[in-house]
């Protein structure tokens, strides 16, 4: 505990600090928000903010089952193949809406969690999410008159290139949707129109049918418009989803969640009330119990504090009530630590030795335990993370970085701030350390045993 | 100072046996309460700012054809409606003749888990709490790995004080459930994983003073070097319970209401916990080893076998 370490500290304290300040004022190191790196060919740009779970800024949160079962018999496409290209399409229909921080992530491989921070309309983002805007256009079924029947291989949306809406008719009331195909079903699209020219076609989303209007000439283009009885509201949407892409496989709502956002603000302000009042009464009772040591573990706490929540915001893990739970629950766990110190120190000075013996022997003799049951702690956290889902991971999160983060805290700025102290001949009195003077011509003796032992 | 812990055992387990029954009798006639994510259907937070009735909220509710809904007052003029599962259309309009029947903004959190992924949550716990049980047996099997087939009775003894734990809280979950209507919640798994966690660590920490002091004083009769150990590890054990659960005590009283119960609950499991490790783990050691005494026709209090 010399020479670098208590810089080392300092050091780490000061940069915690840093990080935990909420608006950066001075954007360091090459004026970007946060952290900007370059290694290599690597670039890392973080900005430094505290995340915030649906639950806390409110918004909308689904989980989507992929409906492999509705898929046409026959096909193949491996699960995490149709949730990436799901995920992707849900992505840029989210990204077209303007919804801020989306988070859309795959949970297994059959589900995706989708959070919409700040969206209130729980319809909307089912909509949003949830519609496949497949896109197919059939052609007449000789064998079957006035049925409709899917060309070899399906004429879709597949390869449309980005449509637009226009508004048609007298005073240009009647929206339209402008498609147009790109290679190589623009050539099919012309060959069609050869084919069934004075024939209508039936353009279907989603298997219902939208229109199905009549080729009147053979077309020269992959161009056409879908007319179908829009408003303007439902022609954009449909714009926007086949501009998007079509979701590999319908998706179904296994879950939703909705929070209103005043609602989460009140969460996060009572939890950070009862962290506080929790951080106190773990405050008040060290420094009743141990005296000076107790009060150095309050600095390490405090230490404690601020190096999480730094580790929080860098990380970034993203808090939710169930987080902060875990993380107040660490604030508890994190004194340990110093309990199974100061317990051993007790000891050790109890039998007579010196405070600097007793310090060392102390430390060496409780070290196993703090490790062990820190140890113990991290493994049921990464166990919890791995089981859980939503909510437990966040709780699993926060606590087993919070059970990290004491462990530093505890051996080493404890430690430190214990050895510095002997400096202080002031503060080298034993009733300091909650145990009675040396009684004369009892000087180096062992503890005594108690009976029958 | 010495107490005499293990030869009061059984005072102890009576105890314990008094504090568990009524737990486990509840757990066996109605047991646990399952939440909306663990039942599936549709749950509604409602925040009003001039709270109507329940009869005038439920009315809303029938009006839509969702005659099912259960309404129920909550503290800070909360209404919670509980219902079948509703599409977000369905939840949409009955928000949108909330704010109409009652004239007013009303602050909604709603949360929607169909039948098919509740059953999947509720395997997923079942997993979760399996899997931990048999890490815990794992765990048992290497903190005493060098004692061969000495360890067993250090393994039933944690494991008894395990269950002990869980079946705490469980049965005092059961009960609010049955008098005040609490639900489980992935949450609460969450909470008994969490103490299972802290059961089998508090009494791996007495074990372990048990067989120090075993090897410090070979030749000792078990009893003494129990009440021994227990002695050494029953400050640290209670200190380190007390400042974590005063984290929890402030969770509870003032961290609102969505972690209200898993704050109880690991409170409940953390104060069983210490209990458990300090006034049965140890002891029913004690037992096996007189009843093994009893069995072998060995005197009581003898040194025990090579440990």
């Amino acid at each position: 505990m010399t020479g670098l370490g208590p810089w080392i500290v300092a050091l780490i304290a000061v940069v915690a600090i840093w990080v935990d300040i909420p608006h950066h004022r001075f954007d360091l190191p090459f004026g970007c928000p946060g952290i900007c790196l370059r290694l290599g060919d690597r670039y890392i740009q973080q900005e430094i903010k505290t995340h915030l779970g649906l639950d806390l800024q409110g918004g909308t949160q689904l989980i989507l089952r992929l409906r492999t079962e509705a898929l046409p018999p026959g096909s193949n496409t491996p699960i995490d193949t149709l949730n990436e290209q799901a995920r992707k399409v849900i992505d840029r229909r989210i990204n077209s809406l303007g919804v801020s921080e989306p988070v859309i992530q795959a949970i297994g491989g059959d589900k995706i969690l989708l959070e919409l921070p700040g969206v209130a309309d729980l319809d909307q983002a089912a909509k949003v999410a949830t519609q496949q805007a497949f896109l197919e256009f059939k052609v007449p079924d000789e064998s079957k008159p006035g049925q409709f029947k899917s060309l070899e291989p399906p004429l879709t949306g597949a390869n449309l290139k980005p449509t637009f809406v226009t508004f048609e008719g007298q005073a240009q009331s009647n929206p339209v949707v402008h498609f147009e195909f790109g290679a190589p079903d623009d050539q099919r699209w012309v060959d069609m129109s050869k084919q069934y020219v004075g024939k209508p076609v039936q353009i279907l989303l989603d298997g219902r049918q939208i229109s199905a209007p009549n080729i009147r000439e053979v077309f020269s283009s992959g161009k056409g418009i879908i007319e179908g009885g829009f408003t303007t509201q439902s022609a954009k949407e449909l714009s926007l989803l086949l501009n998007s892409g079509a979701l590999p496989v319908p998706l179904e709502i296994a879950q939703s969640t909705r929070v209103e956002p005043t609602l989460g603000a009140e969460a996060v302000r009572q939890s950070v009330v009862a962290g506080i009042i929790g951080l106190l009464l773990v405050a008040a009772f060290m420094v009743a119990y141990y005296r000076l040591p107790g009060a150095l573990a309050v600095l390490a706490l405090l230490y404690y504090a601020v190096l999480t929540y730094a580790a929080f915001r860098l990380i970034p893990v993203t808090l939710t009530l169930a987080g902060i739970a875990g993380f107040i629950l660490s604030v508890g766990m994190a004194v340990d630590a110093n309990v199974l110190t100061f317990e051993r120190l007790r000891e050790e000075l109890r039998s007579g030795k010196s405070l600097r013996t007793a310090l060392d022997e102390g430390r060496k003799r409780a070290f196993p335990s703090i490790a062990y049951s820190n140890a113990a702690t991290i493994v049921s956290s990464l166990i919890l993370f791995y089981f859980g889902t939503g909510t437990v991971k966040g709780f699993a999160l926060t606590l087993g970085i919070g059970v990290a983060v004491s462990f530093f805290t505890a051996v080493v700025v404890t430690q430190m701030l214990l050895h510095a102290m002997l400096s202080f001949p002031a503060l080298r009195k034993r009733s300091l350390f909650g145990v009675e003077e040396r009684p004369q011509g009892e000087l180096r003796q062992p503890a005594a045993r108690p009976a029958g032992v | 100072m010495l107490f005499r812990i293990v030869e009061r055992k059984w005072w102890y387990f009576l105890f314990s046996g008094a504090l568990l029954v009524p737990g486990i009798v509840f757990l066996m006639l109605g047991g646990l309460k399952p939440g909306i994510e663990f039942r599936g259907g549709t749950l509604l937070d409602l925040t009003f700012r001039t709270p109507p009735t329940s009869q005038e909220v439920y009315a809303v509710m029938n009006g839509l054809g969702h005659g099912d809904a259960l309404v129920q007052r909550a503290e800070g003029g909360r209404m919670i409606v509980r219902m079948g599962q509703l599409t977000p259309e369905q939840e949409g309009a009955v928000e949108r003749a909330l704010e109409q029947r009652f004239a007013q903004d009303v602050d909604r959190s709603s949360q929607t888990v169909s039948p098919s992924f509740s059953a999947e949550l509720v395997a997923n716990a079942i997993r979760a709490v399996a899997a931990a049980s048999i890490l815990v047996v794992l765990l048992i099997a290497y903190a005493f790995r060098h004692l061969g087939w000495g360890a067993f009775r250090y393994g039933f003894a944690a494991m008894v004080a395990v269950v002990h734990d869980a079946v705490a809280v469980l049965g005092a979950f059961a009960i609010l459930g049955h008098f005040l209507g609490v639900e489980v919640d992935s949450l609460f798994v969450t909470a008994v994983l969490t103490i299972i966690g802290f059961s089998v660590h508090d009494t791996i920490v007495v074990f372990d003073r048990i067989r120090e002091n075993q090897k410090l004083y070979p030749g000792e009769a078990l009893n003494p070097v129990i009440n021994f150990a227990v002695m050494q590890t029953m400050v640290r054990s209670v200190i380190t319970s007390l400042t974590t659960l005063l984290p929890l005590l402030a969770m509870y009283g003032f961290g609102g209401y969505s972690t209200r119960y898993f704050a109880l609950a690991l409170i409940v499991g953390l104060v069983s916990g210490s209990y458990s490790s300090i006034f049965n783990a140890a002891q029913v050691v004690s037992l096996w080893q007189e009843i093994e005494d009893k069995l072998r026709g060995r005197p009581r209090g003898a040194a025990p076998a090579a440990v």
